[in-house]
C-alpha cells in the first residue's frame, strides 16, 4: 500500500508540474521541434539563429521595452508528441506564439491546433506546401521555401537545359513525393518534350542504395530528380559517390547544395550534383551575410546552415511586428506582419499578405570541390527571385477554396 | 516495367552481388540478436542501440587516428570491442541478476536500456551527423556487366562469410561455444553437471554485442551517422531472425539471405515498390513454416 | 487474490475524475483525457497477453484502424457522428479476427512477430495511400459534434467510454470466459485436455482486445481531431506493452496504473528535460529490479505459471 501511494504522491506532483514563467512582462515564444535524431542537427541551427537575433534585440532593449523569451519542447518527431507540447506551451505557459516544427504532419496539426486557439504560429523547417497552400490560415504563417516553391524553381533551372529522358527516385513518404512531383509536374508544363521513364522509392532511412542505383542505370535516363530528406541526402551523395554515378548521370536533389549536406562529408561529396538551397553561407558575398556569418561563428563556433537564417529571420520578423503593431495582442501582430518587409542576409524577405508565406531567394547550383574549405561547396549560383517562384496569390486562393 | 526482362538483364547478376553484399550487415547484426536470443532467451531491443554506438565508436577512432586505411581497420576491431564492452557492464551488472524474471521483464529491461543507451550518444557526441569515409583502398567501383559495384560492397561480400566461418568456429568447435549452445537447449541441465552458467551468459551477451558493434562499425562509411541509427535495423534483424529459426545461426545467414536478395531483386523488378518485398517474404514464410525456417533452440 | 485496497480506491476516484476538469486548468484536463484513453488501450492490450498469455507485439495498429476508421468515417463519409464513432472499433475488431486467424497457429514470440509484420503491412498501406489515408502528414481537423467538441466535453466523453469499456473487461475476465482464457494461459496442453477450443477462446479473446484497443483510437479522435500513421508504428505497440508491464500483467489495474505513469512521464518529464529517454530508461530499470512483477504486482501474491515446454 505504502508503495503505491509514494508512486501516486509522484505522479500527482508532476502533474501540477512547476508553474510557468512570469506572463505579460516578457514576450514569450514557444518553442515545439524535434530535438531528438537525425533531425536535431537541423532544428538546433533554428534555435541558435533565433537566439542569435533575440538577444541583440535584447540588448537593444527588447521589444516594446519587454525583453523575448523562448522555451523549448521536444517532440520527438512524433505528431502526437508534438500536439501535447503545442498544447502544454499554449495552455499551461501561456506562450505570446509557436515556432516550429521540422516534421510536416506535427506543424499541419499544430497548424490547426493554432487556428482553433486564435494564436499565431510561425512555421521553421518543414517543407510541406500544405502549410500556407491548402491547409494555411490566418494564424499560420511560413518562414522558409516548401516542396511546391522548390519544385517550381528547380523546374525553370532544369526546362533550360537538353534533358528529355527523366526518371525520379527518393526516399518513399509525402516529402519526397511532393519534391519529385513538384519538379517534374512544373518542368512538363515548361517543357512539354520531358518524359518520365520510370520511378524508383525506397524507405526513409535507406541505407544501401547501391541496387536502386545500378537499376537506374540500367535504365539509361538522361537526368535523375533524387527526392531524398534531412539524413537521406548524406547517404545517397555517398552511394553516389562510391559507385560513380554522379558521373555517370546528373541528377538534382533539394538541399544537395547545403552546408548540412555537403559539410560532413568532408573533401569526399560528390561533384557535379545539382541542388537547390535557400541559405549558403558564401553567398551572395555581401556585406549583410558576411556579418551574419561572422556573428554566429564568433557565438557558435561552426557556419550557419539554412535553419540559421529561417530562425534568425523569425526573431527579427516578431520583433519587427509587435513594435508595428504597438502592443502584444495576437490579432494585430498578424496584422502587422503581413506584407512586412525586412533585410536579411540574403537580401530582402517579404511575409506575403495573401498567404502568409516569405518570399526568399533560391539559389541553383552545381556541387565541386572548394580550395579554400575542406568541404565542397557550389558553383554556377544562379539566384531566382522569390516572386519568380512562388504559387501566385489566385493559386492559393483557389487551393484553399478546394 | 517489363518485369521479365528486367528480371533476366545484365543488371542482375549486380543486383544479386549487391544484395548478398548488404546480407552481410544483416547477417552479423542478426547473428548476434540471435545468439542473445537463442541462449539468454532475451529479445535484445537495444541490439539497434549497440548497433549505433558502434557506429558513432567508429567514427571516433578513425577522428584519433587521423583517417586513413590503418585508422578504418583498427576501427573495424576497436569500435566492437567498445560495443563489447558496454555489453559486459550491461549483462553482469544488470542482467545477471535478473535470469529468473518473468520473461518479458527482460524485454522491458533491454526497451529501458535502448532509451538510456539512446542518449548516452546523444550526450557523448551530439545531434549533429557524423562521416566516415571509406579509405581510398577501397574507394569507387569495379564494373560488372557496364554497372558499378563499389570495392566497399565486394569488400563487405568477403567479410560475409569470413564472419560466419568464425561464428562456426567460435559455437562448434570451442569449449565455451558447446557449452553456450547446450545452455540454449537447456540451461539447467548445464548448471546441474557444475558448469557456471553465469559466465557462460556473458559470453554470450558480449559476443552479440562485438557482433552488434562490428555491424555498425562496418556500415558506417556507407550511412550518414546519426542519432536515430537505433531504430533502422531493429525490425528487419527481429524478423531475420524469427524466419530463420530462433538461435540458430544458420538460419540468420539464410534469413539475412532472403532479406537481401528479396530487396534488391525486387528492386529490379518493381522498384516503386521495392520497400515491400522482404516483408512480403517474411510473411509468406511464417506462413508456411511458422517456427521458421531452420531449427530453432526453442 | 486482491487486497481491498482496490474497491475503496474504486469508489473514491470517481468522485474525482468527475471533478476533475472543473477544479483543473484546461491542460490538465486534456491530459488527464489522453492518460484515460491509453489506460484503456493498455488494458485492452493486456486482455490478449496477460490474461490469455499471447504475445500480442503489434497491438497499436488496432488503436490505429480505430481512430483511422472513424476519422475517415467523419471526413469523407455524410455518417452520423455516433455510427462513424462505431465504424473505427468495429474495423479494428475485424482485423484483429482476420490477423488472428492467421496468426493463431503460431505460438509465443512467433504469433508477436507475425503480428507485428502484418500490422507493420497495415501501417505501410496508412502511410502510403496518401490520397485516401494522408499519407505521413495524417488527417487534421476532424469535425466532431459540439457536445464533445470543447476540451471539458471531450474529456467527459473519454472518461464516460472509457469507464464503461473498463467495467464491461473487468466484467469479461471474472466471468467464466475470463477463467478459461486464463487456464489456457496458464496451461494450454491440460485446457486442451479437459474439452476447451483453445484457439476459439484465443481468437474470442482477440477480437474482444482489438475491439477495445479501437475504442481507444476512437477517443484519441475525440480529444486531439488528429490521425497519424504513426499511431499503429510498432514502436508505440512496444510502448503499450510496456505499460502493461511497468503496471503489472497479472492484475486487472496494472495496465491502468503502467499507462498513466508512462504518459504522465513523457508530457512532463519533456517539458523539464532534453534526456527524456535517460530518464525514463532509468525509472524503468529501477521497477524492473525492485518491483518484478511490475507496481501493482506488489498487491499481488501469485506464482508465475511455469513455461510449459513446446508449448
Amino acid at each position: 500500500m505504502k508503495k503505491a501511494v509514494s508512486i501516486l504522491a509522484v505522479a500527482v506532483t508532476m502533474f501540477w508540474g512547476t508553474g510557468s514563467g512570469i506572463a505579460g512582462e516578457t514576450i514569450k515564444v514557444g518553442f515545439v521541434d524535434t530535438y531528438t535524431g537525425p533531425a536535431t542537427t537541423f532544428t538546433n541551427d533554428v534555435l541558435d539563429g533565433f537566439k542569435m537575433a533575440a538577444e541583440k534585440i535584447n540588448e537593444k532593449g527588447g521589444v516594446l521595452g519587454k525583453k523575448i523569451t523562448y522555451v523549448t519542447r521536444d517532440d520527438k518527431f512524433k505528431p502526437d508528441i508534438g500536439l501535447t507540447m503545442a498544447k502544454e506551451l499554449i495552455l499551461k505557459e501561456n506562450v505570446d506564439l509557436l515556432v516550429g516544427t521540422i516534421n510536416s504532419a506535427t506543424a499541419l496539426a499544430v497548424s490547426d491546433l493554432c487556428k482553433k486557439e486564435k494564436i499565431p504560429f510561425l512555421v521553421t523547417f518543414s517543407k510541406s506546401d500544405k502549410i500556407t497552400g491548402s491547409m494555411g490560415h490566418r494564424y499560420v504563417f511560413s518562414m522558409n521555401e516548401n516542396t511546391e516553391m522548390a519544385g517550381r524553381a528547380t523546374a525553370k533551372a532544369l526546362a533550360k537545359k537538353p534533358y528529355v529522358k527523366y526518371w525520379i527516385a527518393g526516399d518513399d513518404y509525402e516529402y519526397g513525393h511532393a519534391i519529385a512531383n513538384g519538379v517534374f509536374d512544373h518542368l512538363k508544363t515548361l517543357n512539354p518534350k520531358v518524359q518520365l521513364l520510370g520511378q524508383s522509392w525506397w524507405k526513409v532511412g535507406e541505407t544501401d542504395f547501391t541496387p536502386y542505383i545500378t537499376q537506374i542505370l540500367a535504365a539509361k535516363p538522361d537526368f535523375v530528380i533524387v527526392a531524398t530528406g534531412g539524413g537521406g541526402m548524406v547517404n545517397f551523395q555517398k552511394a553516389a559517390q562510391s559507385t560513380g554515378f554522379n558521373k555517370k548521370v546528373p541528377f538534382y536533389q533539394h538541399t544537395a547544395i547545403e552546408l548540412s549536406t555537403l559539410s560532413p562529408q568532408g573533401p569526399n561529396a560528390p561533384e557535379g550534383v545539382y541542388g537547390t538551397a535557400n541559405y549558403l553561407f558564401y553567398f551572395p558575398a555581401t556585406k549583410e551575410n558576411k556579418a551574419f556569418v561572422e556573428e554566429f561563428r564568433k557565438a557558435y563556433n561552426r557556419y550557419p546552415k539554412s535553419g540559421a537564417l529561417y530562425g534568425y529571420m523569425t526573431a527579427r520578423f516578431i520583433a519587427k511586428s509587435y513594435e508595428k503593431a504597438g502592443k502584444i495582442d495576437k490579432e494585430k501582430f498578424i496584422d502587422a506582419m503581413e506584407g512586412m518587409t525586412l533585410d536579411s542576409p540574403v537580401g530582402k524577405m517579404e511575409m506575403r499578405a495573401c498567404d502568409h508565406q516569405v518570399t526568399l531567394p533560391m539559389f541553383f547550383g552545381v556541387t565541386k570541390k572548394s580550395a579554400q574549405y575542406d568541404f565542397l561547396t557550389a558553383t554556377d549560383v544562379v539566384s531566382v527571385p522569390g516572386k519568380d517562384y512562388m504559387p501566385s496569390c489566385a493559386e492559393i486562393a483557389k487551393t484553399r477554396a478546394k | 516495367m517489363d518485369f521479365a526482362s528486367n528480371l533476366f538483364s545484365a543488371g542482375t547478376l549486380s543486383q544479386i552481388l549487391v544484395g548478398l553484399s548488404r546480407t552481410t550487415i544483416l547477417f552479423i547484426v542478426s547473428s548476434g540478436m540471435s545468439l542473445i536470443l537463442g541462449v539468454l532467451r532475451i529479445p535484445n531491443v537495444a541490439h539497434g542501440s549497440l548497433y549505433m554506438i558502434g557506429a558513432f565508436a567508429a567514427w571516433s577512432v578513425i577522428q584519433f587516428l587521423g583517417g586513413g586505411l590503418f585508422a578504418f581497420l583498427a576501427a573495424m576491431i576497436v569500435a566492437p570491442m567498445i560495443v563489447a564492452a558496454v555489453g559486459f557492464v550491461l549483462e553482469r551488472g544488470f542482467f545477471s541478476y535478473l535470469y529468473e524474471r518473468e520473461h518479458l521483464m527482460l524485454l522491458l529491461l533491454t526497451f529501458s536500456f535502448a532509451l538510456i543507451l539512446g542518449d548516452l550518444v546523444k550526450i557523448v557526441w551530439g545531434p549533429e551527423y557524423r562521416s566516415v569515409t571509406v579509405p581510398a583502398f577501397f574507394q569507387g567501383s569495379a564494373e560488372i556487366f557496364g554497372l558499378p559495384l563499389p570495392w566497399y560492397n565486394l569488400f563487405l561480400l568477403l567479410v560475409g562469410p569470413c564472419i560466419a566461418v568464425f561464428l562456426w568456429l567460435v559455437i562448434n568447435r570451442t569449449n565455451l561455444g558447446k557449452i553456450a549452445r547446450a545452455a540454449a537447449v537447456d540451461g539447467e541441465m548445464v548448471g546441474a553437471v557444475g558448469i557456471n552458467t553465469g559466465w557462460v551468459f556473458a559470453f554470450t551477451f558480449v559476443l552479440g554485442s562485438f557482433l552488434a558493434g562490428l555491424g555498425g562499425a562496418l556500415i558506417a562509411p556507407m550511412v550518414n551517422i546519426s542519432l536515430g541509427m537505433d531504430h533502422s535495423l531493429i525490425m528487419e534483424t527481429f524478423l531475420i531472425v524469427i524466419i530463420g529459426g530462433l538461435g540458430n545461426m544458420w538460419g540468420a545467414l539464410l534469413g539475412s539471405l532472403i532479406f537481401g536478395l528479396t530487396q534488391s531483386l525486387g528492386i529490379l523488378v518493381w522498384p516503386q515498390f521495392g520497400i515491400a518485398f522482404p516483408y512480403l517474404a517474411v510473411v509468406a514464410v511464417l506462413v508456411v513454416r511458422p517456427r521458421g525456417l531452420l531449427s530453432s533452440t526453442w | 487474490m486482491r487486497r481491498s485496497a482496490a474497491p475503496f480506491l474504486l469508489l473514491l476516484l470517481p468522485v474525482a475524475l468527475l471533478a476533475l476538469p472543473q477544479v483543473l486548468p484546461r491542460f490538465h484536463t486534456y491530459v488527464a483525457a489522453i492518460v484515460l484513453l491509453t489506460a484503456l488501450l493498455a488494458t485492452s492490450l493486456n486482455l490478449a497477453i496477460g490474461y490469455t498469455g499471447l504475445y500480442q507485439f503489434g497491438h497499436a495498429v488496432f488503436y490505429g484502424v480505430g481512430a483511422y476508421g472513424t476519422a475517415l468515417s467523419l471526413t469523407r463519409s455524410g455518417m452520423p457522428a455516433p455510427v462513424a464513432f462505431l465504424v473505427g472499433p468495429l474495423a479494428a475488431a475485424a482485423l484483429s479476427l482476420a490477423m488472428g486467424v492467421i496468426c493463431i497457429r503460431l505460438s509465443k514470440l512467433y504469433f508477436g512477430m507475425l503480428q507485428i509484420s502484418l500490422g507493420s503491412l497495415v501501417w505501410a498501406v496508412v502511410y502510403r495511400w496518401y490520397s485516401f489515408t494522408g499519407g505521413d502528414d495524417g488527417i487534421h481537423g476532424i469535425p466532431l459534434p459540439d457536445a464533445i467538441a470543447s476540451p471539458k466535453g471531450s474529456y467527459y466523453c473519454t472518461l464516460i467510454v472509457t469507464g464503461l469499456c473498463v467495467f464491461a473487461m473487468y466484467r469479461i475476465v471474472r466471468s467464466p470466459f475470463g477463467k478459461v482464457i486464463q487456464g489456457i494461459r496458464d496451461n494450454p496442453v491440460r485446457a486442451e485436455a479437459i474439452g476447451v477450443d483453445v484457439k476459439m477462446h484465443q481468437l474470442a479473446s482477440l477480437v474482444i482486445a482489438g475491439f477495445f484497443g479501437g475504442v481507444a483510437g476512437s477517443l484519441f479522435v475525440v480529444v486531439e481531431s488528429s490521425v497519424f500513421p504513426d499511431m499503429m508504428f510498432w514502436t508505440f505497440s512496444l510502448e503499450v506493452l510496456i505499460m502493461c508491464l511497468l503496471g503489472g500483467m497479472y492484475t486487472f489495474f496494472g495496465p491502468l496504473v503502467g499507462a498513466s505513469v508512462i504518459v504522465l512521464l513523457r508530457v512532463f518529464a519533456s517539458v523539464h528535460t532534453r534526456y527524456w529517454g535517460l530518464i525514463l530508461g532509468t525509472i524503468l530499470t529501477l521497477v524492473i529490479i525492485f518491483l518484478p512483477d511490475g507496481v501493482l504486482g506488489v498487491f499481488v501474491r501469485r506464482s508465475r505459471p511455469r513455461e510449459v515446454p513446446g508449448a
